[in-house]
């Protein structure tokens, strides 16, 4: 019996092939527009992530106490390597790497600006987060004097391939030091803080030139493959601040949750759209064969037949709409994924905000599940208020009426 | 079989313009009976029908079938016996019309979940009885009105039900079809048993059934 219900759904689902046609076109666009924005809006705040993980904090940073607060290089964490090497042990962790930062003041023959010198090995950046990925020009052979520095920074101060600059902060002994360096490569990370203030030096040269000891650091970071870690690493350093990128970068973790209301609100929107569409074709449809119903309940044919039956037709109509969305969305995150959305127009907007101009789409299993389901109860939902006008249904009344 | 006492039934009941379209009612129609309800336009005709055939409710009376009560059943249990008891013929076809012939012929039989065998072979026999065996993969709409009023026919038979309930069958035919539909009615009720009932006032079938039922202004005469 049940098939034969399917059979009459299936057949008045697609009588009418161009309204189907138009609903299913209009369901499949707009979750494939939706698909596309929440994609995007995924890639961008992914993407800045990443940068920003890769670029500074890892999944998890250990701060020397008091050293976030106030910036001076007598807060030191003492013995780096051995902590580093008991971090390597614990599961979950990927790699680590120390760093060394000062505060101080950069100048060209120009220009002056406040700077952050960055003591690092680039052998480890390059493990930890592809660091040769953020060069936009030179390269990564530092030599004695060579220094990299972020591309927001030299833009300010002027600064070139091979230009000098001179960096000036104060030492271990308080005592105002200079030096000068020759930029070698220019580097764009996409995260704020470090493109609008970085220089690069090598870690033995800025603990030398600070006069600090070499086993000493500002910063550990660790890139770790899952949660507990970040968890283990806090409990196990509680004598530092050993602190998760989102609480090192809130404006990320804010970002983040914005995007995630932002997608809300665009994927009820589109679902209210699709709700709207089939309930206006499902009203239409019952009112053009209310005649139709009629005969059927007075051949015995049950009120809950007839459910199941306008139910089926809403299923139809939607996971068709479904199937052409997921393709239309496939197809356009897909190509988004691998060549990007390029703004470049609005290039220095986006980097102020730590964008990139080519926007790069994330492509999740759980925007088509998610998808999926709303128009399963989009469809079911939107048959309710025409079933009430079947349930109210005399067949004697029809019947009459069409003598 | 089917045995009515005292039934009343109004429209506009309790309203200025209430009309009293059934007026105690009493009759009894016996197994394979092959009669006609008559009367003028008005009569009542199709409400007592619409009222043996569970369609419509009546205020007041009782309407037995089988000797069980069916009057005051709810909805769902009417449904039932009209899907297992009875076949209806209506004067407009009322054929499915996303359903071919074979499909609104079958679509009775399916909701009883007879099998598929049974189906295909019950199908068959009631088309070839009713001479649309060509036509069982047509859409009703490329049917003539004669052809879609025999469908409707072999729809209201090929379950067997056990009456037949016809309201105005031959008021959209011309008098050849209307005689060759009531030869039909009339083959079915002998090679099959089947109780029929027409409510009508046309000559073709007031000729070809056994008894005359007359009403008017809704009361028995």
């Amino acid at each position: 019996m049940y098939k034969t219900i399917l059979n009459i759904a299936l057949k008045n689902a697609f009588l009418r092939k161009s309204r189907a046609i138009l609903l299913i076109l209009m369901i499949g666009l707009s979750m494939g527009t939706m698909l596309s924005i929440e994609g995007l809006y995924d890639g961008m705040t992914t993407n800045m992530i990443d940068k920003t993980i890769r670029s500074d904090s890892g999944e998890i940073s250990i701060y020397p106490k008091k050293y976030r607060l106030n910036k001076e290089i007598k807060y030191q964490i003492k013995n780096t390597p051995k902590i580093i090497k008991n971090i390597q042990t614990l599961p979950g962790v990927t790699s680590v790497v120390q760093r060394f930062k000062v505060e101080g003041l950069a100048r060209s023959a120009t220009k002056a600006y406040p700077s952050t010198l960055i003591g690092i090995d680039l052998k480890d950046e390059e493990i930890f987060g592809q660091f040769s990925e953020f060069v936009t020009s030179g390269d990564l052979n530092l030599g004695i004097r060579g220094c990299i520095i972020a591309k927001e920074l030299a833009k300010n101060l002027k600064l070139k391939l091979n230009s000098k600059l001179i960096f000036t902060t104060r030492d271990i002994n308080n005592e105002i030091k200079s030096t000068l360096f020759r930029v070698k490569a220019i580097i764009q990370t996409t995260n704020i803080h470090l493109d609008n203030k970085a220089i690069f030096i090598s870690k033995d040269k800025i603990t030398s030139y600070l006069g600090v000891d070499k086993d000493s650091s500002t910063q550990i970071a660790i890139r770790v493959n899952n949660e507990k870690s970040i968890t283990t690493i806090k409990k196990l350093y509680f004598e530092y601040d050993a602190l998760d990128f989102k609480e090192i970068n809130p404006l990320l973790k804010q970002m983040q949750d914005m995007m995630v209301i932002f997608n809300s609100i665009t994927f009820s929107i589109v679902m209210f759209v699709v709700f709207i569409g089939i309930l206006g074709v499902m009203y239409v449809s019952i009112l053009d064969r209310v005649r139709e119903f009629g005969i059927m309940i007075a051949l015995g044919y049950k009120y809950k037949y007839i459910r199941y039956q306008v139910i089926s037709e809403a299923l139809f109509l939607g996971l068709a709409g479904f199937i052409v969305g997921s393709i239309v969305g496939y197809i356009s995150l897909t190509y988004l994924k691998i060549y990007g959305l390029d703004l470049s127009s609005f290039a220095d907007g986006l980097a102020s905000f730590g964008m990139n101009s080519i926007l790069y789409a994330d492509l999740k299993f759980a925007y088509f599940s998610a998808s999926f389901y709303a128009i399963i109860f989009a469809s079911i939902l939107s048959v309710f208020l025409p079933l009430r006008k079947i349930k109210k249904l005399n067949p004697v009344e029809v019947i009459k009426a069409n003598k | 079989m089917i045995k009515l006492k005292n039934v009343n039934k109004y429209f506009y009941k309790g309203e200025p313009k209430e009309i009293h379209a059934l007026k105690n009612i009493s009759l009894e129609i016996n197994k394979g009976d092959f009669l006609a309800l008559s009367g003028s336009s008005g009569c009542g005709k199709t409400t007592l029908l619409n009222a043996i055939g569970v369609l419509d409710n009546i205020d007041d009376g009782e309407i037995f079938l089988n000797n069980k009560e069916i009057s005051k059943l709810c909805k769902d249990e009417k449904t039932d016996i009209r899907l297992n008891e009875i076949g209806f013929v209506f004067q407009a076809y009322n054929l499915i019309p996303v359903l071919n012939v074979k499909e609104n012929i079958s679509f009775i039989m399916r909701l009883q979940n007879f099998s598929e065998d049974e189906i295909n072979s019950r199908v068959l026999e009631v088309a070839s009885l009713l001479q649309i065996e060509d036509k069982l993969d047509s859409l009703p709409s490329f049917l003539s009105g004669g052809q879609q009023q025999r469908v409707a026919v072999a729809r209201a038979v090929a379950s067997k039900p056990k009456i037949i309930l016809a309201d105005e069958p031959t008021a959209n035919l011309d008098s050849k079809n209307s005689q060759t539909l009531m030869n039909m009615f009339r083959e079915l009720n002998i090679k099959e048993g089947v109780t029929v009932l027409f409510a009508s006032h046309d000559k073709y079938v007031i000729d070809a059934v056994d008894k005359v039922i007359k009403l008017e202004d809704g009361k028995l005469i």
